[in-house]
């Protein structure tokens, strides 16, 4: 019976598996597909997956949604997204559908300051304020579900055009602004 | 948008769960148990497991083998485990014909649960066995069933055994 109690499941084995460094690896595995978790979330009961292996797991039980490690309740809305350094690349497609619950954040206290140009983490800032736009772009409130590219808002609202989408829009934007600026000149 | 909605893993992700399964079995396989890590390499859907009865069980010095096959849905869906060979347990759990009634194999599958957690599991589940018996249907059961037992509504009643 001694042998019994060790092959319960509460000694899997994993406690005594690899080296140090293969068991750092392993903690950052999606819980499904045993690789590195991709679009990484997090359930409520601290359980990491990838999206997409995750969203197959409650499509398959649409019914009973429990999370695949301890059974305690999941669903969509409550998982959270987590976002590593590397996370702002372009992935592959198949891996965004369906896309993946986007996090839930709330703007800071607004500290103000001109946030000027930036061309830093891989996405596209332009600010610039031009007297024929009497208007400002108040964009930090649109969400394209595309969460790859959400950074902090920097100060929108303060009568300044601000941009901050995907590089396409703002280069679109850029060369309306050139035509326009031509127009001026010109006209 | 397809591969999710045949629910599966595409077959590269698919075939890499099993391989990792496979080395992580070979490499540290439980006590008493032992894939054939030969016949897996060639057909990575159909597994043979070698398992033997616990000492200090009613199972002690018996050898039994194990079926998996993993559809292209695993692990999404459990796989189908049976007992196959010549020596089919003795277990108020375990058909005859070598199908087993345990609650994770259908019911309470989980795509976290591996080939691993299975064999521990069956062997837990042989190890507290007290007294060597085939479930009471297991003629009506072996004469009437599908060959596979996934397609069996299985009625779980006694967690203890
Ligand atoms: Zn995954
Ligand atoms: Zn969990």
């Amino acid at each position: 019976m001694v042998i019994a109690s060790e092959a319960g499941p509460s000694k899997s084995g994993r406690e005594k598996e690899g080296s140090p460094e293969e068991k750092d690896d392993r903690t950052f595995e999606c819980n499904i597909c045993l690789d590195t978790a991709k679009d990484a979330v997090v359930s409520m009961c601290g359980h990491l997956f990838c999206w997409p292996c995750l969203h197959q797991w409650l499509d398959t039980r649409p019914t009973r949604q429990v999370c695949p490690v301890c059974k305690a309740a999941i669903s969509e809305d409550k998982v959270i997204p987590l976002y590593g350094r590397g996370s702002t690349k372009q992935e592959d497609p198949r891996n965004k559908v369906p896309p993946r619950p986007p996090g839930q954040r709330t703007e800071p206290e607004n500290n103000g300051g001109f946030p000027g140009f930036g061309f830093g983490d891989g996405g596209f800032h332009m600010s610039f304020g031009i007297g024929a736009f009497p208007f400002g772009f108040v964009t930090s409130s649109f969400n394209f579900g595309d969460h790859h590219h959400q950074r902090p808002a920097h100060g929108a609202g303060r009568g300044m055009a601000l941009l901050d989408e995907d590089p396409f829009v703002s280069k679109i934007f850029l060369w309306v602004a050139a035509i326009f600026i031509m127009w001026l000149f010109y006209a | 948008m397809q591969s999710l909605k045949a629910g599966h893993l595409d077959a590269s992700r698919w075939e890499r769960r099993l391989q990792k399964e496979l080395m992580s079995l070979m490499k540290e396989p439980p006590p008493g148990v032992e894939v054939d890590g030969d016949q897996a390499e060639q057909n990575l859907s159909l597994w043979t497991v070698h398992m033997k009865g616990a000492e200090g069980t009613l199972y002690e010095g018996e050898s039994f083998q194990l079926q998996f096959k993993f559809s292209p849905k695993y692990p999404f869906d459990s796989p189908e485990v049976t007992f196959i060979g010549s020596n089919i347990p003795v277990h108020p759990h375990v058909y005859s014909n070598g199908h087993i009634c345990l609650s994770i194999l259908t019911d309470d599958w989980s795509p976290a649960l591996s080939v691993q957690s299975v064999c521990l599991s069956i062997v837990s589940m042989l190890s507290s066995c007290k007294e060597k018996k085939r479930p009471p249907d297991n003629s009506f059961y072996v004469k009437t069933c599908n060959k596979n037992p996934k397609k069996t509504k299985w009625w779980y009643h006694d967690d203890s055994v």
